[in-house]
């Protein structure tokens, strides 16, 4: 049995973005245009900013979808902006988004890049 | 590497302007009262611009008008080029069909949003707490009460009175009575038979019971009743109405409501959340209902004569000419309609909430923001109903026959040969049927919950077309029905008894997905609709009643969902025994 090898990715971030239920297709697809490669996408429920709308808060799904998108540093800026202004994060009660720095990452690599890369390397 | 300067960084430094404030700013500081003590923080409300107002606003309005425009708008735009290119006759009255259909669309979105935050709360929080402060006695006594309530609340009953008026009376002097004089007490054994399904669908949710027995135990007085009234000319006009009000009362309100419910005494019993439990209430919503409405069909026609019903509606008639009584006029009618149809209902989860299990709402204010919307939306609705659905669907009710009969108010009408116009109907109810099913939202999220409770073995898109293919026959078969005069007891006995064959043949999940959903697809829109141009459709071309469509619409899903179970299942095995062999002959060579 000969070993696997694992290649490991570096500079990767994370973008969480939080948005009510219905909202995230929207949001991704703007993420994907920006180059993102895919989301996870995880249901919850929210609390807070319906109570400080008034009235007005009835607006606002109680369910929220939490969107996880895993991108490069060197798009992770680019991403963000398109996903806050694709979801319109600068009204009140349309959700929440943050970077967070990963460390490293691991999943499938299309092997032509990787001979690529591997190539560039040497 | 490491000391690299990344891409990245670089990009993020020489390009993107972003302002930067620290959050600190921002969070409010511990304030403590004299004594010491720290005073908890309360938000303050946010001063809103009139463009957030705005931006907040859109995105909730929009969703919500555009899932109902979605489900109205091709319908009436195929009724009305089906009339227009075909037929080559003009809509009439277009301009109040249109304002009735924006007040459809309208009222059906304010409606579904008073439901989700008014009523929906409530039953959940009943049928979470309920079941641990009182007996199952009087647990299932509520979800009786429960029954009735919701069926006066469901918007598509509505449709009932308002095409009652369209009955001819001296032709179906019972069916006339029924839908004009004995309204309330028809709505009441419908929802009499929706408690009961209710009830029992309650017991099955802690039992477990298997639905196969339940549906054997209810067709047969049903089919009985039916062989009953077929003996009796006059009683058998009213059997297709009576299978018309299965599928009536199965709508937006009945299902969520009675499943909330249903679902909640469940897991505070320890017990449900066996995938496929939450179905079956509905399959006896709409059977129970079938026997109550010719129960009291037969009590009417022991007590009242004939001649007394249309003695008595040529007298309101000659009355009625002179006058409408300010209380049956437009909008106050409706307004009386909308508000007795959600009130009770109301006061009656109220009871329960406060004196039985003595739980408090969580966000009144959004619950009575929620109820508000919910009286407001019904009696929109009930305004759209009778102007706009109705209207239309027995407009083009009464114009498909000129397709090949002669037809009264159509000129030179039959427009085709008898045997194209014929098929030119009948191709008119069958993409009628298919398209309003598949455009049905309710039909696409019973697609996803059994594509995911069946672990994809039956396909959202399967389910979805053999539903649709299923409604569409039963439209067609229906206006056959209606047009050949083929009493509705000769389809539906053959057609329920295969149903049972296959039901007994078939495994457990199939059954429950089968007949449950015959009741989803039927919503407040498609049953107005179907039921306003059956009738149309019916007296154009003088039949005695023009009901039994919906009916047809509802056994014939039953079937086609039956029947792909049965192909599914067959190919599952298939697949199974060929992996088998695979495995046994792999085996055999690794031996």
């Amino acid at each position: 049995m000969s070993k696997r090898k694992i290649t490991v990715l570096k500079n990767v971030a994370l973008i969480t973005c939080i948005v009510q239920r219905g909202l995230g297709d929207e949001i991704f697809k703007a993420a994907r245009e920006a180059g993102a490669q895919g989301a996870t996408i995880n249901f919850a429920r929210g609390t807070g900013v319906r109570e400080r709308l008034g009235i007005l808060g009835v607006a606002v799904e109680v369910e929220k979808e939490v969107i996880s998108i895993v991108v490069s540093t060197e798009q992770v800026e680019r991403v963000f902006e398109k996903m806050f202004i694709a979801g319109n994060l600068d009204t009140p009660g349309m959700g929440l988004m943050y970077i967070t720095p990963l460390e490293k990452a691991a999943t499938y690599i299309p092997p032509e890049i990787l001979e690529k890369l591997e190539g560039a390397d040497d | 590497m490491g000391s690299d300067i990344s891409y990245g960084d670089f990009v993020r430094e020489a390009t993107i302007q972003q302002k930067q404030i620290s959050y600190d700013l921002v969070t409010p500081r511990p304030e403590y009262d004299e004594e010491g003590k720290e005073i908890p923080h309360s938000p303050q409300k946010f001063q809103l611009r009139g463009i957030d107002i705005y931006r907040l606003l859109s995105p909730y309005i929009s969703v919500r008008l555009k899932s109902q425009i979605k489900a109205v708008v091709p319908l009436a735009l195929y009724l009305i080029f089906f009339q227009l290119v075909i037929l080559r006759q003009s809509v009439l009255d277009h301009w109040t069909i249109t304002a009735g259909l924006l007040a459809v669309i309208i009222g059906l979105m304010i409606f579904m949003e008073g439901l989700k935050l008014g009523l929906m709360p409530f039953a959940e929080i009943i049928g979470d707490h309920l079941p641990k402060k009182s007996s199952l006695k009087l647990v299932l006594f509520i979800a009786f009460l429960l029954g009735i309530g919701v069926t006066f609340a469901e918007p598509a009953i509505g449709a009932l009175q308002a095409v009652g008026s369209i009955v001819d009376i001296v032709k179906a002097p019972y069916l006339y009575t029924l839908l004009n004089d004995w309204t309330d007490q028809l709505i009441l054994v419908v929802g009499i038979g929706v408690g009961l399904a209710a009830m029992l669908g309650t017991m099955r949710f802690l039992h477990g019971w298997s639905l196969k027995p339940m549906i054997y135990l209810t067709l047969i007085p049903a089919l009985g009743l039916t062989t009953y009234c077929m003996t009796d000319d006059e009683l058998a006009k009213i059997i297709g109405l009576a299978w018309d009000c299965g599928a009536v009362t199965t709508g937006p309100v009945t299902v969520p409501l009675v499943l909330a419910l249903g679902i909640g005494i469940a897991s505070a019993a320890g017990k449900g959340s066996s995938s496929l439990s939450g179905f079956g209430i509905v399959t006896l919503a709409s059977l129970f209902p079938i026997i109550g409405v010719m129960m009291l069909a037969i009590y009417i026609s022991s007590t009242v004569s004939v001649e007394s019903i249309i003695q008595a509606a040529q007298a309101v008639s000659t009355v009625s000419q002179t006058a409408v009584p300010w209380y049956e006029q437009t909008p106050i009618a409706e307004i009386i309609l909308g508000t007795r149809a959600i009130v009770p209902l109301v006061i009656f989860l109220f009871f329960v909430l406060k004196v039985i299990i003595r739980e408090d709402l969580h966000d009144a204010g959004i619950v009575t923001y929620g109820l508000t919307l919910s009286v407001v939306g019904m009696i929109l609705f009930s305004i759209g109903l009778s102007y706009g659905l109705a209207k239309l669907g027995s407009q083009s009710g009464s114009f498909v026959p000129s397709a090949f009969a002669q037809i009264e108010n159509v000129q030179n009408s039959p427009l085709y040969s008898y045997s194209i116009g014929i098929s030119v109907a009948l191709l008119f109810a069958s993409v009628l049927g298919f398209g309003a099913t598949l455009a049905e939202p309710a039909l696409n999220a019973l697609g996803e919950t059994v594509e995911s409770l069946t672990n994809g073995a039956f396909k959202k898109s399967t389910l979805m077309y053999a539903v649709s293919v299923g409604v569409g026959i039963g439209i067609t078969i229906g206006v056959v029905k209606i047009i050949y005069n083929i009493p509705l007891a000769y389809i539906l006995i053959p057609a329920y008894t295969v149903a049972v064959m296959l039901t007994a043949i078939s495994s457990e999940e199939f059954v429950d997905v089968a007949w449950d959903s015959a009741g989803v697809t039927t919503g407040p829109i498609t049953v107005p609709l179907v039921l306003a141009m059956g009738l149309g459709f019916g007296n154009a071309i003088d039949t005695i009643e023009g009901f039994g469509i919906l009916s047809m619409a509802s056994i014939c899903p039953i079937l086609s969902v039956l029947i792909t179970g049965i192909i599914i299942t067959a190919r599952i095995k298939r697949i199974k025994r060929n992996s088998e062999e695979k495995t046994k002959i792999a085996g055999v060579v690794a031996a």
